[in-house]
This record gives structure tokens, C-alpha cells and sequence, in this order.
């Protein structure tokens, strides 16, 4: 019976007819239809996202008046906090301009802040990203630094119309020049291999063998600034360890990160105000 | 034709399905299939069970791949632990050629058709196949240059021939872009270059001089190695990456090469099928640095005398050496070289420059000079050991010296009239050692050399120790010029000319010998604390002959007519220190006239003596007069200086820790 014999194997040849077809369609049109993809989908994760959203709102709806309140209270403390601290930022940025100004430095204000939602979190072995609610929709670029209170999120590596992904600095695809803070040689950083649900970890490398930093002698790494990408003084991590590397010259260690950046909800991008042109950062400030 | 069933019965029967239990034919197939599982099974086991072990190891062969580097080099240090060579980061961005073949292969396909798609270009006038690929490998890596330039704001451009050689005889290992980045520089780089793309910042080792040219002669330079082996350490058999290593190889570095050399350390990484390699390492031995060497010389007294040195703007040497052990302060030879650009390896321009300037030649310890006048302490010594010269001997100086028809001159051409022994030695009278190397001959002169060692290498821990100096006797002369020797010879001998010839270095430990009054110092370039004082033959002078002899040297730069005189008129005081001393000018003729050669041997204090050195200088320009004590002197006086600057340097006081 081979005519039943082919009907039965007729899935696998069309599957076959349409790898065939995939690999011998042209570049421009295989990378039209990746690019289209994300936007087709990036719909379905909005909607999740809100979605979600929605459902934290209706639980919250089933606390007490009492508990509110109480959360109104603690929400007003913080919030005189803030005000509290937003009155030192502007005095501590009339003091940085009147300095700038008088050194004739040029101004530090070499990012706008674009606060975004994160829609979707996506952590692998080989990557590490969030899927933010903007993109190109607000300006922001592919490779502007991401940030939070703890510090540095990551970095932008793909914008699409209403979403943006950003790799998070947990991600072995990220490497980045931080400085131990009060130092400033450059220690090359790179995210790690992070199982999914392990507290995520980088290493550091060129590290002069003169600091040292162990589980009970911490080290804060920061942001250098000399990539151009990162402004400077950026948490990156904590070393943990440090031990002379194979080479002999520097050493290696192992950089803890903060835990929150596997259950962020809103992030900071910094949009470069000048794309043309390179950041404060990169001018050596 | 079918046969019709006969009963109904039979005819029944074809309507009842039969099922037959028993085929022969369909057994023989049966017997195949179980031959075939049977033999699957057998060598599925017999892979499992027998070859585990092979197919293990082609699995960890496959799946590992190990890395071999060198150790850094120990450190040197001056007698002050002051750091005279280091290891530095070399930090630069280098280029995997392995993974751009898919890049150049397509780069290659594109220029072919764009020549394909020229119409005025006549078919000759197209690159040969050989020619696309360079042509696509350079366009390939300035691809990769692009990106980096716009990085760093450079305009760097590939060296193409750099490139194709690179291509010819070094395709496994990657291709540097750009070297000796600035730390911001690779600071840049590390954060805007992809982690997965070919190019990447590699850091290596190299050797760092904080003092750059200082003592470049004495502490040598290194270059690079391929034999770097890391012993007791398994994975012989994988794919092995050996990163290049470093081998002495001149003064210091080449000498104590074995001890300076590091341990090199290794690690056997886990990669994935692309080739990357997966941390943490599987096993791993780290580097170990090479021991630190410390060495003899004060780097505040090389300083200085290399400064003064270059001051003088003529080639030269200065050797100092501390009298009662033999470590030699000063090693300083003019010119020289600046040995960071030997770091990580040497242009030929520069190469060709250091020859221009004859700044190869270690003149301290290579250079074989008439020593002239500062000669005749020796011949004063050899004088007194044959009779000859007594601490009261005098000579009449008319201003020359006739030796059969051949009149000698005096020191400048003076006449110094009736003089003693010590005036002759202050005022470096020619005559008075004329007449008295006349009377106790050249044998004498000669045994007396001998006995202080000047015709022999010293052996200080350095290579390339000169062997050609020269104690020339009559037999010598017979031997090597098969000519007699005349006593014009004895005269050239007895003040320092003619045949005799010695370095610097031997010439600081012979003022270091004749001021413990003993016949031998031996020099050494290593420090150590508790190195005791070298004991050797005494001399065997009087107490007489010895204060003659010191009265004699300790005037040269005291008195008015001494011809250091420099010292006292010119020179900064040297408050508190007595100095012997004896200059010398000797006469090498050359094709271009005669040039002279400056001298001074010197040690102090005369009442306990701590520090003894020796200077020369050579003369550039024929006929010039470059005396001893004019050009000398100051090298000299620099070293004392620095030296009574570090004498009376108040010692910090140790910190204490409480035990308690």
C-alpha cells in the first residue's frame, strides 16, 4: 500500500517543504518576517501585562478599609520622605550647575528618564531580558542604560513599536568596565551563567590583584563611566570573591546582584538627550 | 486451467480462513532478524561494556580543551627594594580569525562579482583567485578596525602585509588590531564590543622599567618563547592552547633566567560545540611568579651617575663598588637605551637607531680602554715590590723622557724639575713612572698586574664580560705580534698606554683592592644583607709605601695642582670626605687622530675606605684634550654626592607592633 504509506508520512513532508522554503527565501524577507513577529505578539503581551495588572488591582480591592488605610499612612511617610529628598536633589543640582558653570564643565544632564513597566520577564541559561512597556513610542533607543533604586537593570538591545527588551546585567551577554568604588581602575564585569531561579550572580575580571574582597570584606562595584554608556557611580553589584586570576596579572571574582532583579515591575530607561553625540560618560566625567 | 472442486465439502473448505503456524521461509527470516539483533546487541555491548573507556576519552578530548601560560617573571629590585623591573598589563584588542571565515568567504564571493560586473575591465586586468582573498580578508578585518576606530575616536588602518603574514604563519593564533591600550581605552572597548563578537580585549604580561633607561646594559631585556611547559599537570592529549611566554636575554634578565622565570600554570576547560569554553574550569593550577631578585646596585647613585653621563654627551662608563664587599653601587654605561621599547618587542627602527649610536656596547663591562695615568698606582705598587721605588724616590722631569731616539713626553707637555713620589702621583708626572718602569722592567709591572687580576675577566654575574683586556709582557708581545719588545713599550706600560688594557669595572675594583690594601676584589651584582668583608692577599707595602701612596692620590683632588683639582675649585663640596684619587688621559690613536680617553679612579674616605669607583670617558673628537680630571670628575663627584645624600639620610625608625 504505498499510496497509504505516503498519506501517513504527508505532515512530515509538508514540514520538510517548509524548512526548504524558510532556508531559501531570501535574507531581507526572513528578516522582515523576525522583525514583524515580535511586533504581531508584542499585542498578546501588553494585553497579559495589563491583564495582570488588572488582577492585582481587583485583589487589592479585597483588602480592608482598614488595611488601606494603613497603607495610605505608610505611602504618606514615604511620600514626605521623597519630598524630603527631592528638595536636597534640587538644591545638591543648583550646586552642581553653579559648579559646572563655574569650572565651565559641560552640563551633566546628558539623560532624559523614561519610567516603564515591565511587561514580561524572560530568564533562561542563555539570557536574561525583560520586555518593557516602550519603545520606540517614547523615543527610547537601543542600548540606553536601564536602571533602578538598587542600581543598574541593564541595557536596551531591541526596540519595537510600543515594547523595548532589555538585557539584564545578569545575563552573560552583558559585559560592562566597573570600578570598585573609591578606586578607579576599570574591572571588567560580565553576567553569569544564572540557573532560572537562582539568585543571580556576575563574575569580574582585571581585577588589580592590590583590592580584595571576600564574603566577610564586600566590595561595591560600581559603573565606570569609561564606556560612554553608563554614567559613573551606577551599582552594579557586590564582590564577594576574589582570587588571582589564571593569568597571574589580575584577579577573578564573583559579583552578587541585587535579588530584586528578578521581580522588577517598573524600570528607569536614560535616553541619551544627545544620540548623536557621545554622554557625559563618555567624555571621561 | 484451475481445477472445480469436486465435493461440496472441499469447496467448504476455501471459505475457511486457514492460518498456517509453520513457514519454513518466514523461520529463515526470523533467524535473519535475530542474527541482526543479536550482532546490534553484541556490538552495543561491546561498545558499552569493552570501549567505554575509548569513547569516554573521545569524549573528553572532544569536549575539553586546556590552556597553558606562562608564569610572570620575579621582580628586581635595587639593594634599597626599590623596584628597578615589574610586570605591567599590556592591554589590546585582538581579532579571532577562526570565526571570520564565513564572513571572508562571503566578502570574497561579493568582489568577485562585482569584477564580473564590470564591463571595461579587460579579463588580465582581474584579481586572481589568490588575490580576492587577501583582498576580502583585508576588507574582512578593517571591518572589524571600523568599529573599533569608532570606539576609540582612532583612525587606525590595516597593515595588509602585517596581515597577509599574520594569515601565512599565525592563522590559529588571533590577530592584534590594536596594542598598548590606555585603561580607558580598553575600559571602552570592554562595554561597546559584543561579548560574542571576534574582536575582543586581550590582556597580557609585559615587563615594566619605572626608571626606563636606567641600568638598561645591567638589567637586560627579555623576549618571547614558545617553550612554556607546565609539568605535572594532566590533558597531554587535549587540544592544547599555549600562550606565548618570556625568555631573558641580555644582562641581569638572561643571566638568572631560571630564577627570574615564573611557573607556568594551566587550566582544562569545558566548551560548548562552538568552540567557547564554559567556567568554571574542570581543573586549574595557577602561575606562580618567578622569585624576586635583588640586586647590588643603589638606583639613586645610577641615576646620577648616568645623568651626569649624558651631560658629558659622549660615550662613557662609570662603575662604583662598595670596598669591603664588592657589590657594585654603579653599573652605568653611555650610550644606551631605553628598555620599555623593548616592551613587548623591539621596532627595527629603534634597533637600527641604538646601532646608529653604538648604544649596544656595555662599555662598563665590554669596553677594553688604555687606562692611561690612573695606571700608575699600579706601577707605583709594582715600583715598590721590585725595589724600584722607594716612598722617597725622585726623578728629574725636563718635560720628557728619552727612550733610545724616541723622546716620551710629560703629563701636558710640562717640566716638573726635581720630584718625589708623591708629587709625581698628584701631579701625574709621565716622566717619574718613565724611569722608574725602566728600571724594575715589564715583568714587574706585568706580575703586579696579575696579581690584582687585570688580565683576566672579573667574573661579575653579568654576560658578555669582555675577555680582551690586556696585560702585555715581553713574551706577550712575542706570541701576538712576533715583534721584540722595546723599551719604548716598558714606557707606554708603566703610565697606562701602548698594549695595556682594561675595563672600568676592573679598574673600580682595583681602586677597591688598593684601598683595603688587598690584590683582588671580587665584584658581585647581587645584594645580600649579610654578605661579610671579602678577605684576600694583602698587598704586602709598608706602612710607609701605603701613606706615600695615599698622601700621593688623596692630593690629586686637595691640592692646587692636583689634577682633580676640579673637586675643590668647580665642584660642590663633599663636606667630610677624604678622597684618593687618580685621573688619567690616555691616547688611543684612530684613523680620523688621535682621541683621548678621560679617567679617574677614586675611593673614599681615605681613613675608612667605603666606596671605591672608576670613570671613563671617550673622547669624540681628535685632537680634543678630554682630560680625566675636567671630564671625569664631575661623573665622580655626582656619585659621592649621592651617596654621602643616602649616608646621611636619617633611617626612619622601624615600626613596633605590640605583641601584646
Amino acid at each position: 500500500m504505498p499510496f497509504k504509506r505516503f498519506d501517513q508520512a504527508h505532515p512530515f513532508v509538508t514540514l520538510g517543504v517548509i524548512v526548504a522554503a524558510w532556508l531559501l527565501l531570501p535574507t531581507a524577507v526572513k528578516t522582515f518576517a523576525r522583525a514583524t513577529f515580535f511586533e504581531l505578539t508584542a499585542p498578546i503581551t501588553l494585553a497579559t501585562s495589563k491583564v495582570r495588572d488588572l488582577q492585582e488591582y481587583w485583589s487589592l480591592r479585597l483588602h480592608s478599609k482598614n488595611e488601606l488605610i494603613e497603607a495610605g499612612r505608610d505611602l504618606a511617610r514615604v511620600n514626605a520622605s521623597y519630598e524630603v529628598a527631592v528638595q536636597e536633589n534640587v538644591e545638591l543640582r543648583a550646586e552642581i550647575a553653579r559648579l559646572e558653570s563655574l569650572l565651565r564643565l559641560p552640563s551633566f544632564s546628558d539623560y532624559r528618564f523614561e519610567h516603564a513597566r515591565v511587561a514580561r520577564r524572560d530568564f533562561s541559561s542563555w539570557w536574561h531580558r525583560l520586555v518593557i512597556r516602550k519603545g520606540r513610542n517614547f523615543g527610547i533607543p537601543v542600548g540606553a542604560p536601564v536602571v533602578f533604586t538598587g542600581g543598574v537593570v541593564g541595557r536596551v538591545t531591541e526596540v519595537h513599536a510600543t515594547t523595548a527588551v532589555v538585557e539584564l546585567i545578569s545575563s552573560p551577554n552583558v559585559r560592562l568596565a566597573g570600578v570598585v568604588e573609591g578606586d578607579s581602575r576599570p574591572i571588567s564585569f560580565q553576567g553569569g551563567n544564572n540557573p532560572t531561579f537562582a539568585p543571580p550572580k556576575g563574575v569580574v575580571e582585571l581585577m588589580p590583584l592590590d583590592l580584595i574582597a571576600s564574603p566577610n570584606t564586600p566590595k561595591r562595584l560600581v559603573t565606570s563611566g569609561f564606556g560612554g554608556i553608563f554614567p559613573p557611580g551606577l551599582t552594579l553589584g557586590t564582590i564577594v570573591r576574589a582570587e588571582l586570576g589564571s593569568d597571574g596579572l589580575f584577579k577573578s571574582g564573583e559579583v552578587r546582584l541585587d535579588e530584586r532583579l528578578g521581580s522588577l515591575t517598573e524600570v528607569t530607561v536614560m535616553v541619551p538627550l544627545n544620540l548623536d553625540g557621545a554622554p557625559a560618560a563618555a567624555r571621561g566625567r | 486451467m484451475p481445477r472445480a472442486p469436486s465435493h461440496p465439502a472441499e469447496s467448504a473448505g476455501h471459505l475457511v480462513d486457514h492460518h498456517k503456524g509453520y513457514d519454513p521461509r518466514i523461520v529463515f527470516f526470523y533467524f535473519v532478524l535475530a542474527i541482526l539483533l543479536l550482532t546490534l546487541a553484541g556490538g552495543l555491548a561491546y561498545q558499552q561494556l569493552f570501549k567505554v573507556g575509548e569513547h569516554a576519552n573521545a569524549e573528553r578530548v572532544q569536549n575539553q580543551r586546556r590552556i597553558v601560560y606562562p608564569g610572570p617573571r620575579g621582580n628586581i629590585y635595587d639593594r634599597h627594594h626599590r623596584l628597578l623591573v615589574g610586570n605591567r598589563p599590556r592591554f589590546s584588542v585582538r581579532l579571532l580569525l577562526d570565526a571570520l571565515r564565513p564572513e571572508i568567504r562571503a566578502e570574497e564571493i561579493r568582489i568577485r562579482r562585482n569584477y564580473r560586473n564590470l564591463d571595461d575591465v579587460d579579463a588580465a586586468d582581474l584579481p586572481s583567485a589568490a588575490q580576492r582573498v587577501q583582498i576580502a580578508r583585508a576588507s574582512v578585518v578593517q571591518r572589524y578596525l571600523d568599529e573599533v576606530n569608532r570606539i576609540l575616536g582612532r583612525q587606525e588602518r590595516v597593515d595588509t602585509r602585517d596581515l597577509e603574514r599574520h594569515f601565512a604563519r599565525e592563522l590559529l593564533l588571533p590577530y592584534t588590531l590594536l596594542d598598548d591600550l590606555a585603561p580607558a581605552e580598553y575600559a571602552r572597548l570592554l562595554e561597546r564590543l559584543p561579548v560574542n563578537s571576534p574582536a575582543q580585549v586581550h590582556t597580557s604580561s609585559v615587563r615594566d622599567y619605572p626608571y626606563g633607561s636606567a641600568a638598561s646594559h645591567t638589567l637586560g631585556y627579555v623576549g618571547s618563547t614558545d617553550a612554556v611547559e607546565l609539568e605535572d599537570f594532566p590533558g597531554d592529549d587535549l587540544k592544547t592552547f599555549k600562550m606565548k611566554g618570556t625568555m631573558g636575554r641580555d644582562g641581569v634578565e638572561k643571566q638568572f633566567d631560571e630564577l627570574l622565570q615564573g611557573e607556568a600554570g594551566g587550566a582544562i576547560f569545558r566548551v560548548d560545540p562552538a568552540g567557547n569554553r564554559i567556567n568554571p574550569p574542570l581543573a586549574q593550577v595557577y602561575p606562580k611568579q618567578g622569585r624576586n631578585l635583588v640586586l647590588s646596585l643603589d638606583i639613586d647613585l645610577q641615576l646620577a651617575a648616568e645623568g651626569r653621563l649624558a651631560q658629558n654627551e659622549m660615550a662613557g662608563a662609570a662603575v662604583a663598588v662598595d670596598v669591603n664587599t664588592g657589590e657594585v653601587l654603579v653599573l652605568a654605561s653611555k650610550p644606551d637605551y631605553d628598555l620599555a621599547a623593548f616592551s613587548p618587542r623591539l621596532s627595527g627602527a629603534t634597533a637600527a637607531d641604538i646601532t646608529a649610536r653604538g648604544a649596544w656596547f656595555k662599555r662598563a663591562v665590554q669596553g677594553a680602554y688604555h687606562p692611561g695615568s690612573s695606571f700608575k698606582i699600579l706601577t707605583t705598587i709594582a715600583g715598590f715590590h721590585a725595589g724600584a721605588v722607594t716612598p722617597d724616590s725622585t726623578a728629574h722631569c725636563p718635560g720628557f723622557f728619552r727612550v733610545g731616539a724616541r723622546a716620551f713626553a710629560c703629563h701636558d707637555g710640562h717640566a716638573h724639575g726635581e720630584i718625589d713620589l708623591v708629587m709625581a702621583i698628584t701631579k701625574s708626572c709621565n716622566v717619574f713612572f718613565y724611569k722608574h718602569g725602566m728600571d724594575m722592567g715589564p715583568e714587574a709591572i706585568a706580575r703586579e698586574a696579575r696579581r690584582f687580576h687585570l688580565d683576566r675577566p672579573t667574573g661579575i654575574e653579568l654576560p658578555d664580560e669582555t675577555r680582551r683586556m690586556i696585560i702585555p709582557d715581553p713574551e706577550w708581545k712575542r706570541r701576538t705580534t712576533k715583534e721584540p719588545w722595546v723599551g719604548g713599550d716598558t714606557a707606554n706600560m708603566a703610565i697606562g698606554q701602548g698594549f695595556v688594557d682594561v675595563t672600568p669595572l676592573q679598574m673600580a675594583c682595583f681602586a677597591a683592592s688598593v684601598a683595603r690594601n688587598e690584590v683582588w676584589t671580587q665584584p658581585t651584582i647581587l645584594h645580600d644583607p649579610n654578605r661579610p668583608r671579602q678577605r684576600h692577599e694583602p698587598i704586602g707595602l709598608t706602612t710607609e709605601q701605603r701613606a706615600a701612596l695615599l698622601q700621593g692620590m688623596e692630593q690629586v683632588t686637595r691640592k692646587p695642582f692636583g689634577t682633580a683639582r676640579i673637586f675643590q675649585e668647580l665642584l660642590e663640596p663633599l663636606p667630610g670626605l677624604r678622597l684618593a684619587a687618580k685621573t688619567g688621559t690616555a691616547q688611543k690613536p684612530s684613523p680620523r687622530g688621535t682621541i683621548n680617553f678621560a679617567w679617574l679612579i677614586l675611593f673614599a674616605p681615605v681613613e675608612n675606605p667605603q666606596i671605591a669607583l672608576a670613570v671613563a670617558i671617550e673622547g669624540d673628537t681628535p685632537g680634543e684634550e678630554t682630560g680625566g680630571g675636567r671630564y671625569a670628575s664631575p661623573v665622580a663627584h655626582a656619585i659621592l654626592k649621592a651617596w654621602l645624600d643616602r649616608k646621611n639620610q636619617v633611617p626612619l625608625n622601624p615600626i613596633r607592633f605590640r605583641s601584646d
